[in-house]
């Protein structure tokens, strides 16, 4: 597989600099989800910090693979295997992370708006969110906009992820918006859009903070609203 | 004969209407289904056959869920049935009961149609969703069935064997009936590409369409073969010609397809294209008059000589509204005419 150095990613060089962590990224490029569980263990008992097997290990693979994704390098199956190997190693972390207290990046609240059952796209984004350490809460499809409301009086997370895939569905983003506005919320949350039909455009028609096409730009996005570098 | 690259007299038409939009165009008209299509202008006829067609028209309550002959249970969702829940739960096909092919109510609605139109009209059988479709929409759910592809490839092939085997004796069956073109209909891409790597799609699907196709063309030797697949799917075009592919689309403007004339001039000479106009953006929130350049577009970039079919790039759905359904068919009927003329 060839991997350019693109978009700030880093280059393949740099993750082969051997190493457990380069090895764990490795893994989680390649989707082969019991290495990366072993080599997440593997890097904890050489006493790296949990955090840093998470930044430089998993998520730095996730982030690889959301750039070739982005440039049809990768396709969806791929995808998914290398989001599979990540969770087999957050499996291990997870606990270790909260045990140190480690907060997640920013917390995103994401889901399929009502009347639209596509998921695949919106699952990804979830996956790379989730490699660049976001804590999501994924309400799946077909969702009401009161349920984004209920999701974000339970949960806090400040970012409210929207995708549509068809044209017919896409003015369920704006009802979503109007329903924070109406609960006098809309000041407490950034709204992102996305899905195949939405552009830059419809996203400032309807006065929504973000727009990105693919998951990887979702990712930079998220973390542009919430101020994150 | 325009699917043949000959240069008909007008650019045939075929445009799709979803069924809440038939009804509002069928209390004007007063008169509904395939009659309604023709009336509106529509060279031919669609009868869709297989696991996608159980669902795609069926109208139930919201809510409403209801299983189908496949196992698939699907949900009444504003207004159309979605696939909700599938039976295929775990990667093994062995107490998997496939639907039989050869019952001969399933040529029913063919033989109507035949009957009806063919005097006038072609008719095309479509046998929607016919490999990976029907193993990630139906039989075993998007997420699943991408990771099968690698981690339970048997599996998947036994899928893709079943379904291979199920709609092969199925097109031929509709091929007997004396139609004029039969559909594979497979969605394999997205928005900017494919869904799957084209060298998987290759190695898993290409050989069995191969055998099917093979099997359509024993059975007449003239069947025109169509593929379908939303999305991008320029990859794998020339695969589809060797595959000896005659007519494609639905050409959604997206990805590389967005450059319809460039399609045209690759691949014109081998393959027919049906499709090209844009649903997501311009039907939905277009003026009238961005509508009617838009269809002269695409007629500029597709129909030169001929091997071109008129259709958006998908159902005209009920966002659409109906100013911009009579500046589609307006600006067709003044434009679609042999030698073309954009004045
Ligand atoms: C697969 C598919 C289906 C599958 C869905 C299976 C599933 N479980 O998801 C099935 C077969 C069930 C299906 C059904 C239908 N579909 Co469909 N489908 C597609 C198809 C071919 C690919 C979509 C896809 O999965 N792409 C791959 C993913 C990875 O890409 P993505 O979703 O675009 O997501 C990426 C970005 O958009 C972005 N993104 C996505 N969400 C978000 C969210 C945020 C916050 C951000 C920042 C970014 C972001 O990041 C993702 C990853 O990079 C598209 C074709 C197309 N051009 O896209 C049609 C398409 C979307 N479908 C269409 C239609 C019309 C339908 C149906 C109405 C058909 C019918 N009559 O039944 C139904 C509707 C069902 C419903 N109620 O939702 C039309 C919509 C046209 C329009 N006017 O908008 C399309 C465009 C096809 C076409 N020819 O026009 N479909």
């Amino acid at each position: 597989m060839e991997i350019s150095t693109q978009d700030g990613e880093r280059s393949m060089a740099e993750i082969m600099k051997s190493g457990t962590l380069e090895k764990l990224a490795q893994a989680v490029l390649e989707g082969a989800a019991e290495d990366a569980k072993r080599l997440t263990e593997k890097a904890l008992s050489e006493s790296l910090p949990p955090n840093t097997v998470l930044v430089e290990g998993l998520s730095a693979g996730m982030t690889v693979v959301g750039g070739l994704f982005r440039r049809n390098e990768m396709f969806i199956p791929e995808v998914l295997l290398s989001a599979r190997a990540m969770r087999f190693g957050m499996e291990v972390l997870r606990p270790l992370l909260a045990e140190t207290g480690a907060k997640p990046v920013g917390k995103v609240i994401l889901g399929t708006v009502a009347g639209d059952l596509h998921d695949i796209g919106k699952d990804i984004v979830h996956m790379m969110l989730e490699g660049a350490g976001f804590q999501v809460f994924n309400l799946g499809i077909n969702v009401e906009a009161h349920k984004f409301i209920e999701a974000f009086q339970e949960h806090k997370a400040p970012v409210i992820a929207l995708s549509a895939l068809l044209s017919t569905t896409m003015p369920q983003q704006k009802a979503v918006i109007e329903a924070f506005e109406k609960a006098g919320l809309r000041g407490e949350v950034k709204i992102l859009i996305g899905g195949a039909p939405v552009t830059q455009e419809y996203a400032d028609k309807i006065g929504a903070d973000g727009f990105a096409p693919d998951a990887a730009s979702a990712v930079l996005k998220a973390k542009e609203l919430l101020g994150i570098s | 004969m325009a699917i043949k690259h000959q240069q008909p007299d007008l650019v045939p038409l075929f445009i799709r209407y979803v069924g809440a939009v038939s009804s509002k165009l069928s209390r004007i008209h007063g008169i509904a289904g395939r009659d309604l299509e023709i009336k509106l202008g529509n060279d031919g006829v669609i009868v869709q056959i297989g696991i996608n067609a159980e669902y795609s028209h069926k109208v139930v309550p919201d809510g409403e869920r209801w299983t189908s002959e496949w196992g698939v249970t699907y949900e009444g969702m504003r207004g159309i049935s979605q696939p909700v829940d599938h039976p295929l739960k775990e990667p093994d096909v062995s107490g998997y009961i496939w639907p039989d092919p050869h019952k001969p109510e399933r040529m029913a609605e063919i033989k109507q149609a035949m009957a009806r139109y063919h005097s006038d009209y072609a008719v095309m059988v479509d046998l929607s969703c016919t490999f990976l479709e029907a193993g990630y929409a139906h039989l075993r759910g998007m997420e699943k069935f991408m990771m099968d592809l690698h981690l339970s490839r048997d599996f998947a092939c036994q899928v893709l064997d079943g379904l291979n085997t199920y709609y092969t004796a199925l097109g031929v069956h509709a091929i007997e009936q004396g139609i004029d073109i039969i559909r594979i209909g497979d969605d394999i891409a997205g928005q900017n590409g494919m869904l799957v790597p084209p060298k998987l799609w290759r190695e898993l699907v290409k050989p069995r369409m191969e055998s099917m196709i093979h099997a359509f063309r024993k059975a007449n030797p003239n069947i025109i073969v169509k593929y379908h697949s939303c999305g991008d799917f320029s990859a794998i075009i020339p695969d589809l010609i060797d595959l000896g592919v005659d007519f494609i689309g639905t050409m959604q403007p997206c990805g590389q397809q967005v450059d319809m004339a460039a399609i045209k001039a690759k691949y014109g000479d081998k393959l027919a294209f049906l499709g090209g106009l844009d649903t997501q953006q311009l039907l939905p929130n277009g003026s009238p008059e961005e509508v009617r350049e838009a269809v002269k577009d695409v007629l500029r970039s597709y129909a030169p000589g001929g091997g071109y079919v008129f259709m958006p790039g998908h159902y005209v759905n009920l966002d659409v509204p109906l100013e911009n359904v009579w500046a589609l068919l307006s600006a067709v009927h003044d434009y679609r005419r042999y030698p073309l003329n954009f004045d």
